[in-house]
């Protein structure tokens, strides 16, 4: 375990390098002239500042230099400074990635919360009314655009009700009361979603493994019903649970978008999107890069976890 | 279980030793679809989801026919109208009549998301499949990729690559041809990497082992032995992907990235009607409601194929 | 220093203990002012509050003068202060800058500069430290060309003496005054420039605290602000304010309306018409008639449009006789704001009634024109920045009337950069767009109009001599009335060459709760206005 975890490791590396490559390259190609952009307005173009502006930011090299300079860099931590607000991107970042990390665990927290316990009851209870209403539940979850979804529970717990705020942001660390307060309506509209599909997956993967064979082997062994499903059959049943939670949360970190435009959640992914709409480019590629060495990460958690829950699964 | 399921599950599971695996398997697609209508009743689920996924892809193909007014024509002196027998569904904020438009728009984002998933299986599977099977550097190679891929935070691949195409000038069928590959791109991940869980899992197990024992080449048991032990979990993950795809469509066109207008759009017209949420409900009701009804049918019919192609999970 | 002990408690003080603290160190004419009428200082105690409120936008960084500080827009307005200020109205009135002279030849400026001002600092805002400020937003190196662009005539600047600045242009200009107020020329202290991206020392009534972008900026009040209501206390009354930018129209609205904020601007246009009708007893609303104004600039350089093209002219009038305004008001804007003949509304104290030749809506005589000309379905494409809904909209809306009036049109919208790369290669036919106010008429007509006009140049390719002759005399002229009918006429020629055609104003509804009183954006919606705004503005309770 030890050795495949380290050789796992060490395959980070290549996927990195080659999420840098494909980051760089999609951001070169954005159209638009970026110091156009910095500068457009109606003021008039000034050839001077353009080449001090495109040396500024290094874009007067070579692009496979620019690429090794990024990199280098990038390496030690420093993804030199926003076209847009001049600030170094790391203070870009530390102050938007928080916010998104935060939704999304909360969020797949929540729905594993909710999915897990009614995907296996509907599938132990199935064709009963506890099936049916967890089946509609999630079809319905499933079935609603995510953004209408949470315009209706702001139109209802915040406008209708008054019980919670509409939108907006608290830092968990120094405020955390008014933090939670902010998180429940958008972590409710990412969780809800997600339960949805998680608890759709643990009921027709406990369908999958109550049918085996080992389970009826099992029941005639003379083991209760209750420790043949929730020793052994839950657990197999959660190994493609986890398997696409793990993937859920990695896509929330930047899939929160619209989200976090309709909650005024400032979090990265709004980041991005605003950076990509003004050419930002530093910000853009040290966020993309970063979230994605996140979802590398989490991905590798979510292999190593599969494995040791399925120890079927070899080591190789 | 009745006399009749047992019957039919023994015409499935009975296999002839002197058949040609060919032979075995026309058979079990013979008897599947002898059964189809028999299973389709069985099932509630299915049955309703088979319904509502015919009647909207009817509705797809007779768009033409159906339709009353061209969808990119406004009137601006009959805007804001209610239903009627002219309109039917009434007109929106630029006078256009929401009934074509919304059949118009359906055809497009059905089309788009089948499309996409097409292209997402076409891709992940084999992918999956031998990596899964094989294992070994392929594996590693072939998931160091669909891990790059993934790594591509959710909205931000999809973000960059239409920002990226907008230059391009493409209109039309080449400019959905965009979306199609950016989603495809981006169900491929999911698929290969689910396929290749359950691939490695399928390996192991003895009738593969089996298999090998007799003989048999590798890829003719990844073909014929694993394939179809993994059609259920894919079939399920394709469906919820088929309604899923239209839920990002529509959250594209929310941020305003979504196919430029006046083309009929179910996400931007709603994004629009959004602003007369208040004023006009209705609006918003008729391109919301199409987007539940879609992703509903898609689930539902996923639901209920995955019954019938999955003979081990009966009414129990 | 008084000032800056109370900067440290960051407006926690009441205003006796500020006045207490305070009246030693200020101006001696204000504190005496101040101290003569203590039941008046008794009655402002009442007055404060912290405001929050929302706004659409978001300033991108810091720095006045390297990022435009939008004045309708950015919470980050209300810090930032300059030598001369504007009203209700988008009149110039007097601020940092009490009185100035300008010499015969309209050449020299000579501002005598109010004595005691300080920046939030302590430091004196004082004629070297105007200069200073000045200097650095004409070096290219420390600024933004939008800001720069408004000193481009300036030969030099001098600091007489401490309150006493001189500055030269090149040329007469009788349109000067507008460069150096509030918008779009800042300042900031000459000694926090170390700090400017990351804490802006400004001079504005409100000082800066925080900024988390796109989450939140917080302010306090500004002790030491140097304007005063007619009763001579110091301005601003409210304690703090807090801006939360929240971009969606409806996230902002909502946020009103649960009472998260007090204060929001910019609802959209449907919102604000059902807003109107349904919830005047439980909120203020304000509007704004116009932000600015919508037009299509008809890409005039080449093509079947062009100035050169023989036939330019009557087709790009066929383009302007199918463009019906009335439908335009009634779908985009909802019935709010005014069609436009000019870039002024009738709200303005620059409308000018007179204006002839606007093209009435009339598609048969297009299709006329077209047929005359055998240009029946020519192409044209229409496009539209996609960050503004009421553009693409417009420009929507305008693709079916050119449809209907027999051209070929196609629609499309693009983010900004695209936009100009397409400006630049003449690649597109007509632009949906607009342009934010402009209280100098001058800063319309020298960019937009005037055929060496940078925007002119970029985009639509105008050019009219006569017209250039008039808006470059009118810069010259100082009699308001004068410049008036001289811009007149330039309107009039606009209208029958077509290659911008004036469609709407811009409208922007303001909304806040019944607690805050006085609050009144200026006309054109800035809210840091010379005694307007949330200068005046507090909350009740």
């Amino acid at each position: 375990m030890l050795i495949y975890t380290i050789n796992r490791i060490l395959q980070i590396i290549p996927v990195i390098f080659i999420l840098s490559v494909l980051v760089f390259g999609f951001v070169h190609a954005l159209p638009g002239d970026v110091i156009d952009t910095l500068t457009a307005t109606d003021g008039e173009e000034d050839p001077e500042v353009r080449a001090a502006l495109e040396k500024e930011f290094g874009l007067d090299k070579p692009i496979y230099v620019q690429y090794f300079i990024w990199v280098g860099s990038a390496l030690q931590g420093d993804f030199g400074k926003s076209l847009v607000t001049r600030r170094p991107v790391n203070i870009e970042l530390i102050e938007r990635i928080p916010a998104t990390v935060y939704l999304a665990l909360v969020g797949i927290g929540l729905s594993i919360l909710i999915a897990v316990p009614l995907g296996t009851l509907a599938a132990v209870r199935r064709n009963t009314l506890t099936d049916y209403s967890a089946q509609i539940t999630s079809l319905a979850g499933i079935s609603i655009p995510e953004f209408w979804f949470a315009i209706l529970c702001i139109l209802l717990f915040a406008l209708q009700l008054g019980w919670l705020p509409s939108s907006g942001y608290a830092p968990l660390f120094s405020e955390p009361g008014k933090s939670i307060w902010y998180l429940i309506l958008p972590a409710l509209a990412v969780g809800f979603r997600q339960a949805a599909f998680t608890t759709r997956l643990t009921r027709s993967s406990m369908l999958d493994e109550i049918s085996k064979d080992y389970v009826d082997t099992a029941r005639s062994l003379g083991l209760s019903e209750r420790k043949v499903i929730y020793k052994y059959t839950l657990r197999n049943a959660m190994i493609p649970t986890i398997t696409i939670s793990g993937l859920q949360l990695a896509s929330l970190l930047g899939g929160t978008v619209v989200l976090e435009t309709i909650f005024s959640w400032p979090g990265i992914g709004l980041a991005i999107y605003d950076a990509i709409q003004l050419r930002d480019f530093p910000v853009i590629q040290a966020g993309v890069l970063v979230l994605g060495v996140m979802v590398v990460v989490i991905n590798l958690l979510v292999d190593l976890l599969y494995r040791v829950l399925n120890p079927r699964v070899g080591m190789s | 279980m009745t006399e009749q399921q047992l019957e039919s599950r023994q015409r499935i599971d009975t296999i002839n030793p002197n058949d040609t695996p060919f032979a075995i398997r026309m058979r079990r697609l013979r008897t599947v679809s002898r059964n189809a209508l028999d299973e389709l009743l069985k099932s509630r689920t299915a049955t309703i989801g088979a319904i509502m996924m015919i009647m909207l892809l009817v509705t797809c193909i007779l768009t033409p026919v159906l339709a009353t007014h061209p969808p990119t024509k406004p009137n601006y002196r009959v805007r804001l109208q209610p239903a009627s027998a002219d309109h039917y569904f009434g007109t929106d904020k630029f006078g256009r009549d929401i009934y074509s438009r919304v059949l118009w728009g359906g055809q497009r984002i059905v089309l788009i998301s089948i499309a996409a998933v097409v292209l997402g299986l076409a891709l992940g599977i084999p992918l999956g499949v031998f990596a899964g099977f094989f294992g070994g550097r392929f594996d590693s190679i072939s998931m160091r990729c669909v891990d790059g891929l993934i790594a591509f935070p959710g909205l931000l691949l999809y973000l960059l690559i239409i920002t990226v195409a907008r230059e391009w000038k493409l209109e039309g069928f080449w400019n959905d041809s965009i979306l199609v590959f950016a989603l495809g791109l981006n169900t491929m991940p999911e698929i290969a990497r689910l396929t290749r869980g359950t691939s490695m899992v399928e390996a192991k197990k003895e009738y593969v082992e089996a298999a090998h024992v007799v003989g048999e080449g590798s890829l003719h048991i990844a073909l014929r032995e694993i394939l179809p032990n993994i059609v259920s979990p894919l079939i399920v993950n394709a469906t919820v992907r088929l309604g899923y795809i239209i839920l990002i469509i529509a959250a594209l066109s929310f941020l305003g990235l979504g196919t430029p207008p006046p083309t009929p759009d179910w996400g931007s017209d709603l994004n629009v009607a959004r602003e007369h949420m208040e004023s006009n409900p209705m609006i918003a009701v008729y391109p919301g409601l199409a987007i539940c009804y879609s992703v509903l049918a898609f689930n539902l019919f996923g639901d209920g194929l995955r019954d019938i192609l999955d003979p081990r999970i009966q009414e129990r | 220093m008084p000032g800056k002990k109370i900067s440290n408690t960051f407006g926690k003080q009441t205003r006796r203990e500020f006045l207490a603290t305070t009246s030693a160190g200020i101006a001696a004419a204000s504190a005496a002012a101040m101290t003569s009428m203590p039941g008046a200082a008794l009655a402002a105690k009442k007055k404060g509050g912290t405001l929050r409120f929302s706004t659409r936008a978001d300033a991108r960084g810091l720095d006045p003068q390297r990022n435009i500080i939008y004045y309708v827009s950015h919470p980050l307005a209300a810090t930032s202060g300059g030598l001369l200020d504007i009203d209700g109205n988008m009149d110039i009135v007097p601020a940092i800058g009490e009185e100035w002279t300008v010499s015969d030849d309209m050449k020299t400026y000579t501002f005598k500069i109010r004595k005691g001002v300080t920046f939030h600092n302590g430091a004196d805002v004082d004629a070297p430290a105007i200069k200073w400020n000045y200097d650095r937003v004409r070096d290219p190196k420390t600024s933004h060309s939008f800001h720069r662009s408004f000193f481009k005539l300036v030969k030099e600047i001098t600091a007489v003496d401490k309150h006493t600045l001189r500055i030269e242009l090149d040329s007469p200009s009788a349109v000067f005054l507008a460069s150096v107020t509030y918008y779009p020329i800042n300042l900031i202290a000459p000694n926090s420039v170390d700090q400017v991206d990351t804490h802006p020392i400004g001079c504005g009534p409100f000082k800066f605290v925080s900024w988390k972008r796109y989450a939140k900026t917080e302010m306090v009040r500004f002790e030491n602000f140097w304007q005063t209501d007619a009763a001579g206390n110091s301005l601003p009354y409210l304690d703090a304010i807090v801006g939360y930018p929240k971009k969606e129209d409806k996230v902002r609205l909502t946020a009103l309306r649960t009472g998260e904020v007090d204060l929001i601007e910019n609802m959209s246009y449907a919102d604000a018409a059902n807003f109107k009708k349904t919830q005047t007893a439980n909120y203020n609303t304000w509007d704004i008639p116009q932000v600015g104004a919508g037009y299509l600039a008809v890409q005039a350089k080449q093509g079947p449009f062009a100035m050169s093209a023989a036939d330019g002219k009557l087709m790009r009038q066929a383009l302007a006789h199918a463009i019906d305004r009335e439908a335009i008001h009634q779908a985009i804007f909802n019935g709010l704001s005014e069609s436009l003949s000019g870039f002024y509304s009738s709200a303005s104290t620059w409308h000018m009634p007179d204006i002839k030749n606007v093209k009435e809506y009339d598609p048969e005589k297009s299709k006329a024109i077209l047929r005359k000309l055998n240009a029946m379905n020519t192409p044209i494409a229409v496009v539209a920045r996609q960050a503004y809904s009421y553009m693409h909209q417009t420009g929507e809306i305008v693709y079916s009337m050119l449809e209907e009036a027999g051209f070929k049109p196609t629609n499309e919208k693009f983010d900004n950069p695209v936009l100009r790369k397409k400006y630049k290669k003449a690649d597109y036919g007509i632009d949906s767009t607009a342009n934010s106010y402009r209280f100098e008429p001058d800063q319309w007509y020298s960019v937009n109009v005037l055929s060496t006009g940078p925007s002119t140049m970029l985009r639509t390719g105008y050019k009219n001599e006569a017209a250039d002759k008039l808006i470059n005399d009118a810069r010259q002229t100082r009699d308001k009335q004068v410049r008036m009918e001289m811009y007149t006429d330039v309107e009039s020629m606009v209208n029958e060459d077509c290659a911008l055609i004036y469609t709407h104003g811009i409208p922007l509804t303001s909304a806040g709760t019944k607690k805050l009183k006085d609050y009144k954006p200026a006309f054109a919606g800035p809210f840091n206005i010379s005694n307007g705004g949330v200068r005046v503005a507090y909350l009740e309770g």
